[in-house]
């Protein structure tokens, strides 16, 4: 990993422990970006959990972070992630359950009780339910707000603003009026990821990833990819001794004007007094 | 100089109109005011006059700190830039205050409390709007859960730009708020 | 006045007692010692609190969508809002994240800035927390001289970046911009000279003295289980006597370069949290000159020309870098997809970025991992059973504050 992230301990054996502890609780178990996540059978989370905790060789005794994310296109859209830290083991997981609207998740907060607010939090932005937590109320959003706004299909702006009204001498919520759009851009141009295809495109080939060149440009290769090649791949060496770069305007030759670009080799515009033939005649006044 | 003093030649009530330069006191003034205060022990000047001065020389200003510019607004009181020279001392109750300094991210959840503060606080009382979030939302204008400027729930007398405005521009803000109160007070405000 | 004597015979027979039903008072949300935004809604038996519920979310901008508005360097500066007594290390936990997912390099000279600067920010948090606790509890002095040394560091912080708060000075790939030499020696000095002499003052009026001990020792005590099971972390479980510190166990830029001491408290109660803190300015100056005697010469940001821009200089010359700087400036990078947890150790505790990326040029989700969550969750359990003036002190020695708690 070249990038000066927090270095832990490293993932060697964590996914083989995990898959012997967890039995057929678990589902899915991957080492991306030098971090593993392991989804779990939702309904058994809470045993899963513990086993994660208790296990001599896991010990995962903090819960760091309780996250949602949204995948709209997803028949179960939601995830929920759970960020677990073990201090003895020096070692981060990420565990990780999908559900739905309506399909319930199993609280942990029996097994940390910091679970409480953070399942209130993911409840309040996404409506995910919980079963388990006494106190499953909305955490952050105003009191009788209505949606979970973290939702993709939720507007930014919301519905309602409020204001103070004076004739009810409280403030009041009312539609949202904007007096200017949120200014968004569609970046993606044709030749770099679009959804559509250009015509006379139709029979060239997909472009073949440039792996671990260019981070930032646009890549159909995932961060794990890019890691895994810069991993294997040496800093390249330059491929010339002396490479084609401009540091100066001396080696471009910028600013100075071009040969056929002098003012004697203009054609002679008469409507245009040139500069050398001295003012403009008077009389024309 | 009689003892009359109706018309005062600078800064009380006089305002100073677009175009005149700003003088320095004339020292001759307050060494006569001086002497006459020193010989009779009293002075005469207008119940408006007085009033003014008394608003502008002590405006008690209510703590509310809501987000980043709370911290700013800390600052303003310490000792570096110190505050209090102007009379503007921080108060915690709504009820003894005068001046209320927005200063932060007014959002939804907090905008009602915000409004019973602005009840509370007695007659005359004075909004100052620190910060663009409090000014008009700012970086946050087009979020699902921020007032889109405080000035939609009560009403602002100086707006102090910056995000947030540094101690100087919040200081400076106050002095303004100073010169709009000997501007325009009256007795009813 | 019968009746109610009748009554109070009837729920309690002996004699001469009289019944107080538990009573609830609403602390907040306008209050000084809340620290910001915070409704404290508390049952009281007497003094006595019997529950706290903790009402926050009163300053819930929605940065989380709205980041998911923004392109990655757009998005960057809500970080500084997120917690603004110490903003850059707020950008610390985003700029690693995005700099995991993108694998680049980031060059020394600009890991040794971040460092430095990230430790400055922690002197000058804790100046406003260590000062606020202290009034909190009854002492005026020692904050008028911290914010002092507040003062100070704004004005480096202005030289640094422009801005006296929100600094906006970490991007991904380095730092904005190189520092002027004159501002390091500046500062080099202000290390030797005037923060010893100023916190060494300032702390020497409390430290020892009794009515701060009596308002703090034995306050709110939690054992090294408890602070576990509730997640605590920074000062606050360094304070219940577990030696945890991310930037120690897992070192990121270049912490693994210098050396520091991880102060731990003995008892767990809100005096050994304002000493761990106390204890914690110290070694920041510690690093902080280290990084000075270690800092290289050389390039400030990644040399990557699609995720740094180029230089001012350079675009009046070269025609690349100026189609760089505006795809970079109305684009943005692209991050290939992935997702990642990146945490640090910011001065109130472990602040963690989740970062979720699809491929595109702006974040699918980013969910911030904010300290005081699990701190203030804990009040319930910290404050039953004192009285009701020891809420400030709990309070303050928690060290929460409101942008980062309700994002």
């Amino acid at each position: 990993m070249r990038a000066p992230a927090p270095r832990h301990a490293p993932n060697d054996g964590v996914i083989d422990a995990a898959t012997a502890a967890l039995g057929d609780m678990l589902l899915h178990a991957q080492d991306l970006v030098s971090e593993i996540s392991l989804t779990v059978d939702r309904d058994r989370l809470v045993i899963a959990m513990e086993t994660l905790r208790d296990t001599p060789g896991l010990k995962y005794e903090m819960l760091a972070e309780i996250a949602g994310v949204d995948y709209p296109e997803r028949p179960e859209r939601f995830d929920v992630v759970y960020h677990l830290l073990s201090m003895t083991r020096n070692h981060r997981i990420r565990v990780r359950v999908t559900t739905d609207e309506d399909a319930p998740v199993p609280s942990v907060t029996g097994i940390w009780y910091n679970a409480g607010w953070l399942e209130r939090e993911v409840y309040d932005m996404y409506g995910v339910l919980f079963t388990g937590n006494a106190d499953l109320r909305r955490i952050l959003t105003d009191y009788g707000f209505r949606g979970h706004p973290l939702r993709k299909d939720f507007p930014l702006t919301g519905y309602v603003e409020m204001r103070y009204s004076e004739e009810a001498k409280r403030v009041v919520y009312e539609p949202v009026k904007l007096a200017q759009d949120f200014r968004t851009f569609d970046f993606m141009s044709p030749w770099e990821g679009a959804e559509y295809v250009l015509p006379g495109d139709e029979k060239a080939a997909a472009p073949k990833p440039a792996v671990g060149t260019a981070p930032g440009a646009p890549t159909p290769v995932t961060a794990d990819q890019v890691k895994r090649a810069d991993d294997n791949v040496k800093a390249a060496e330059p491929q010339v001794d002396k490479p084609k770069t401009t540091e100066s305007t001396a080696q471009s030759g910028a600013g100075k004007p071009h040969p056929g670009n002098q003012p004697e080799s203009k054609p002679v515009d008469p409507d245009v007094p040139s500069p050398d033939a001295g003012k403009p005649s008077v009389e024309d006044k | 100089m009689g003892v009359e003093l109706t018309t005062p030649p600078h800064g009380f009530g006089a305002g100073n109109a677009a175009g005149v330069p700003v003088q320095a006191p004339d020292q001759g003034f307050f060494n006569d005011l001086n002497g006459e205060l020193t010989d009779k022990g009293f002075l005469v000047t207008t119940t408006e006059d007085l009033f003014q001065w008394a608003r502008t020389g002590s405006l008690w200003w209510m703590t509310f700190g809501l987000a980043c510019c709370a911290v700013e607004m800390i600052h303003v009181n310490m000792p570096r830039y110190d505050m209090e020279r102007f009379g503007a001392a921080p108060r915690a109750s709504p009820r003894q205050s005068d001046v209320m300094i927005v200063a932060g991210t007014l959002c939804n959840k907090m905008a009602p409390a915000l409004r019973r503060v602005y009840d509370q606080m007695s007659e005359p009382k004075y909004v100052i709007s620190m910060g663009s979030c409090a000014n008009g939302g700012g970086y946050y204008h087009y979020s699902y859960s921020v007032v889109r400027g405080c000035d939609r729930v009560v009403p602002v007398d100086i707006y102090v730009p910056g995000c947030p405005p540094t101690a100087e521009a919040l200081l400076y803000g106050v002095m303004q708020l100073q010169r709009k109160i000997r501007r325009s007070g009256s007795i009813e405000r | 006045m019968a009746d109610y004597d009748h009554q109070l015979d009837a729920a309690n027979p002996t004699p001469g007692d009289v019944e107080i039903q538990n009573y609830t008072i609403n602390f907040g949300p306008q209050h000084p010692a809340a620290h910001g935004v915070l409704r404290l809604v508390t049952e009281l038996d007497g003094e006595i609190i019997e529950r706290i519920d903790p009402h926050v979310g009163l300053l819930h901008r929605g940065t989380e969508k709205l980041i998911e508005y923004k392109t990655y360097q757009q998005a960057l500066p809500y970080m500084d809002r997120l917690d603004y007594c110490s903003p850059l290390c707020m950008e610390h936990s985003y700029v690693l994240a995005v700099e995991k997912l993108l694998d680049i390099e980031v060059p020394l000279r600009a890991q040794y800035l971040r460092v430095f600067f990230a430790e400055l920010t922690r002197i000058c948090n804790h100046m406003l927390n260590l000062g606020s606790h202290v009034m909190d509890v009854g002492a005026m002095t020692p904050n008028l001289w911290m914010f002092e040394i507040r003062e100070d560091c704004l004005g480096f912080f202005e030289r640094m970046s422009g801005a006296r708060m929100h600094h906006n000075y970490l991007r991904p790939g380095g730092v904005h911009q190189d520092v002027p030499l004159k501002l390091l020696t500046d500062i080099a000095e202000w290390l030797d000279t005037r923060l010893p002499r100023l916190f060494g003052d300032a702390i020497s009026l409390v430290a020892e003295n009794r009515i701060f001990k009596q308002r703090n020792v034995d306050i709110a005590i939690v054992s090294r289980e408890d602070a576990v099971r509730w997640g605590f972390s920074g000062p606050m479980i360094r304070g219940a006597g577990i030696p945890w510190d991310i930037r120690k166990a897992q070192p990121y830029d270049a912490y693994d370069r210098v050396e520091f001491d991880v102060p731990v408290g003995t008892r767990g109660d809100c005096y050994d949290r304002f000493m761990v803190r106390v204890e914690e300015v110290w070694q920041s100056a510690r690093i902080m000159k280290q990084c000075l005697a270690q800092m290289p010469e050389g390039p400030i940001a990644s040399s990557d020309r699609k995720v740094v821009p180029p230089k001012r200089a350079e675009m009046k010359q070269s025609m690349e870098a100026l189609i760089h700087h505006f795809k970079l400036y109305t684009e943005g990078f692209h991050v290939p997809a992935g997702e990642v947890y990146v945490a640090t150790e910011s001065p109130k505790g472990e602040f963690g970025i989740y970062m979720v990326s699809d491929g595109s040029n702006k974040p699918y989700r980013v969910k911030i991992r904010p300290t005081a969550f699990s701190h203030l969750q804990a009040m319930d359990f910290m404050a039953k059973g004192h009285m009701l003036a020891d809420i400030t002190a709990i309070l303050g020695a928690m060290d929460i504050v409101f942008g980062e708690c309700d994002r």
